[in-house]
């Protein structure tokens, strides 16, 4: 019997067991292959006039995700390795050399990563045409690509991984080498001790968490914190402080928490509470660092894809509040097809320079007969009447941070005449482009100011979304000056789309993946502990503890392992995106949390497999 | 009187078809409440099966097995885990400690389980570690305790809930003689000052002795059965170690 045959045999008749190794790595191929198809897909990406944009975004996430696959695959591997450490032990006392088992050990992950490559490029190539389409739907493009198979990710997909596996199986090596007869005879294990919480420590995270939080959550332009830090140094403080913190918090806070938890008589002496409470103190400070990095990756995905989710979700609100019109531009009209056409005005404004005391901007000094018949046209109930002097201010760029508000204020021409700012309103009926910021003033003092004559064409659309020819035909007959102060809906919609939807789509891609590994490496850490504890659940049963009430207390304490990161993920993203949305002036709420249950139901479902797995791994004990 | 513990045909096979091995056949006893019963044989004679099944651990392929009025061959397993839960002691081997819990905590354990008021848990707790002379460990954790004191903590586990019947298997196998002798005069102690049951495996003749009753298995049957009545310990001692030598096989086990 050769080695390789009795690799071949080992994995054939341990299946089962072989399967969850398997099934990540295959995993991590698909995810991969996935990615590197996408970006190698000149056909569908050139034709696109962001394709550089998006490949360069590409590049970039397909680093992170090879960092984060070598972690994942790590992970993975160390925990199919601890599960093997019997059979090697059991080689080894039969007389096997080290140098045979490892050979042999080199064998198997070479049978086990040759069907993962296959299975996973072949699941990958559908899997990538399926994501595709969703990318191309999600930037709002009509194109159906074929996809063809990319030989280029063949190839890199299959270098990578030959590299990830000489690797992991060199991890295999050193397990082999490392392993010592005499733990085979250790039986009984000597004691870890029982974590002590350290009060510093528990105060210390506690405090950087709240610091960090309340940094966050500061007014960046007032705050003095962000103004002594500068607008870049305070971002990375609060990373580094949230982190710290993070890590304190699991380390410390936790098993303070939970020591007095446990001191609670009255508590915890009912039912088994006194286990769950004892074996997640056991457990937790060997674990703060793999729940800290979870957390700390869940924040991450959280927010960024929360982020780009609330500005894809904003992109339509945001194209409309700057452009109330489908169609605006300077001069004369011109002839394009007239379907879906709810109004099509000509508007004669005048160009206005305004000198104020901080400097001086260009305005559109609008007719406010004109200002009314156009609210009327795009369904605003408001109707100006405007006293003479006075003037209404229209400002879609306005924000309380950073603007003058001028009301109450007089207006200053450059030619000395002066209006009296009655109000400001943040919503326009002129496009910003090429509008700018408005001044409505009465028919009278309109004729009467002494400035430059301009006429403006605004049209306005049904479906205007989709009225993309129309806005080329108008374009097309512009003059190379009027283009530049062309706006139009469909065409901003369009451009904001393409560009927040890749950004979507491979944020999400990555959350995915993301939120997969993590997921993944909680479920093998939890696996790994029941198969440390199946001897202290059989004591239980033993003891007369019942299947329902075992159930009962694991699902508890899986339940904290998986919701403590998720939820001080949560708590940090919520307060990342505050800043974000503060920054953006964006309201992102209904987004984020749409986004963070999508993130929690899809970790939902990872932990009742873990419970589902560990249950029966303590099962099997009795 | 009713007996406490009443075994009938008792038979455990394990396997199928051809393969069938009989562990148990054709046991019959009773053990009367308030008795120190021991359980004597070679190695393989079927000692521990017949605790595991008395014990509702495992089930056996016939018979029945009767603990007070309760019929344990017609409950289903949550039903067997409460009656064990309610009625049952145990004293393992191997002690079977909680290593994540103090000695405090894993005598309160099976008080939690049966979800006894925690001020009551509290005086019970202390009694009980009074009784096995393990008060002053109660705040240590098994791993800072030496083997006797974990037996120990291990008995007032299975005996802090007050249960009709405790079932101990080989409970001085790893303990040295001086800790071994502790612990079986605390049992013989407790069985006579407050009637309780217990019934107990052992291969150790010397732990034996401390019994009042002896049954002897063979080949999964019972061979014999003696009584101290009034002998003194080491009386009976030697009376076992005549009948270990009849039995054959059991001498070498014996010392």
């Amino acid at each position: 019997m050769t080695l390789f045959s009795l690799a071949r045999k080992n994995i054939q008749r341990n299946l089962s067991n072989y399967f969850l190794y398997i099934a990540s790595m295959v995993f991590s191929i698909v995810i991969y292959f996935t990615f590197v198809t996408l970006k190698y897909n000149d056909d569908i990406l050139a034709s696109q006039q962001f394709s550089r944009q998006i490949k360069g975004l590409m590049s970039g996430s397909s680093v992170v995700l090879l960092f984060f696959i070598v972690i994942f695959m790590a992970y993975s591997n160390s925990f199919f390795m601890k599960k093997r450490k019997k059979e090697v032990a059991l080689y080894s006392l039969l007389g096997v050399r080290k140098q045979k088992i490892g050979l042999m050990l080199f064998f198997e992950n070479l049978v086990i990563g040759f069907v993962s490559l296959v299975l996973g490029i072949v699941l990958g190539f559908f899997m990538s045409q399926g994501l595709l389409m969703i990318l191309v739907r999600l930037m709002g493009f009509e194109v159906v690509g074929s996809l063809t198979f990319s030989p280029e990710a063949l190839v890199n997909t299959t270098c990578i991984f030959a590299l990830l596996f000489l690797f992991t199986s060199l991890q295999g090596y050193r397990v082999i080498y490392q392993f010592k007869l005499i733990d085979l005879f250790h039986a009984e294990k000597q004691g870890e001790k029982i974590p002590r919480a350290s009060l510093i420590a528990a105060i210390l995270g506690t405090a950087l968490l709240a610091f960090g939080y309340y940094t966050a959550s500061a007014d960046i332009f007032t705050s003095k914190i962000w103004r002594f830090f500068t607008i870049l140094g305070t971002p990375l403080m609060v990373i580094g402080m949230t982190i710290a913190g993070t890590y304190l918090l699991f380390h410390s806070v936790s098993v303070f928490v939970l020591t007095a938890l446990k001191k609670a008589t009255s508590w915890s002496w009912k039912g088994l509470n006194l286990i769950g409470v004892s074996q997640l103190l056991y457990r937790i400070r060997a674990n703060a660092k793999s729940l800290s990095i979870i957390a700390i990756l869940s924040a991450t995905t959280i927010t960024a894809g929360g982020g780009v989710f609330g500005m894809y979700y904003n992109a339509e609100a945001s194209v409309r509040h700057a452009l109330p019109n489908t169609f605006m531009w300077k001069g004369d009209t011109v002839k394009f097809s007239q379907e879906d056409v709810l109004y099509n005005e000509s508007l004669s404004v005048k160009k206005l320079r305004v000198d104020n005391e901080f400097s001086f901007f260009e305005y559109t000094l609008l007719k406010e007969s004109d200002y009314n018949r156009l609210a009327k046209l795009q369904g605003k109930d408001e109707q100006l009447h405007i006293a003479n002097g006075a003037t209404v201010l229209l400002d879609t760029s306005f924000d309380e941070r950073f603007s003058h508000d001028f009301t109450g204020e007089e207006f200053k021409l450059e030619n000395g005449e002066s209006f009296h700012v009655d109000k400001m309103y943040t919503e326009s009926v002129l496009n910003f482009i090429p509008a700018g910021t408005v001044l409505v003033v009465n028919d009278k003092v309109f004729a009467a100011t002494n400035a430059e004559d301009v006429k403006m064409q605004v049209v306005g659309m049904d479906n205007d979304l989709k009225q993309q020819a129309i806005s080329k035909e108008i374009y097309n007959q512009l003059s190379t000056e009027q283009q530049e102060g062309f706006s139009s809906v469909p065409q901003s919609y369009e451009d904001g789309l393409a560009t927040v939807g890749s950004l979507l789509f491979v944020g999400s891609f990555l959350g995915l993946v993301f939120l997969a590994a993590t997921g993944s490496i909680i479920y093998f850490k939890v696996l790994t502990e029941a198969e440390e504890d199946q001897p202290k659940y059989a004591i239980l049963n033993k003891i007369g503890v019942n299947k329902k009430q075992i159930l009962k207390t694991v699902a508890g304490q899986v339940a904290v392992i998986f919701s403590a990161p998720l939820v001080v993920g949560i708590v940090h993203s919520a307060f990342a995106l505050l800043a974000f949305s503060q920054l953006f002036s964006m309201d992102i709420t209904k987004p984020v949390i749409l986004w963070m249950i999508a993130y929690s139901a899809i970790y939902g479902i990872y932990y009742i497999f873990t419970v589902r797995s560990f249950y029966k791994i303590i099962r099997q004990g009795n | 009187m009713t007996p406490l513990l009443k075994v009938q045909n008792v038979e455990k096979t394990y396997g199928k078809g051809a393969n069938t091995f009989t562990a148990l056949s054709n046991i019959s006893f009773e053990v009367e409440k308030g008795e120190f019963v021991g359980v004597m044989g070679p190695s393989g004679a079927g000692k521990s099966t017949l605790l595991n099944v008395l014990a509702t651990i495992d089930t056996p392929t016939t018979g029945e097995i009767i603990i007070g009025d309760t019929n344990l061959a017609r409950m289903k397993d949550a039903e067997l885990a409460d009656f064990r839960r309610d009625n049952l002691g145990f004293i393992f081997q191997d002690y079977n400690l909680l290593d994540s819990l103090t000695v405090r905590e894993n005598i309160v354990l099976p008080l939690a389980i049966a979800k006894v008021p925690t001020k009551a848990i509290n005086a019970k707790v202390e009694r009980i570690a009074t009784l096995f002379g393990i008060k002053e460990l109660l705040d240590k954790y098994p791993y800072q305790i030496s083997g006797g004191q974990k037996q120990r903590t291990a008995s007032s586990r299975a005996l802090v809930t007050e249960p009709k019947l405790i079932f101990a298997d080989e409970p001085t196998g790893a303990l040295d003689s001086k800790s071994a002798t502790d612990l079986l005069e605390s049992l013989s102690d407790l069985n006579n000052s407050q009637a309780s049951t217990i019934m107990m495996v052992t291969h150790d003749a010397f732990a034996a002795s401390f019994c009042q009753r002896i049954l002897f298995i063979q080949d999964g049957q019972l061979s014999k059965e003696i009584h101290r009545g009034t002998q003194t310990r080491k009386q009976f001692f030697q009376e076992i170690l005549q009948v270990l030598a009849g039995i054959g096989g059991g001498v070498n086990d014996v010392i």
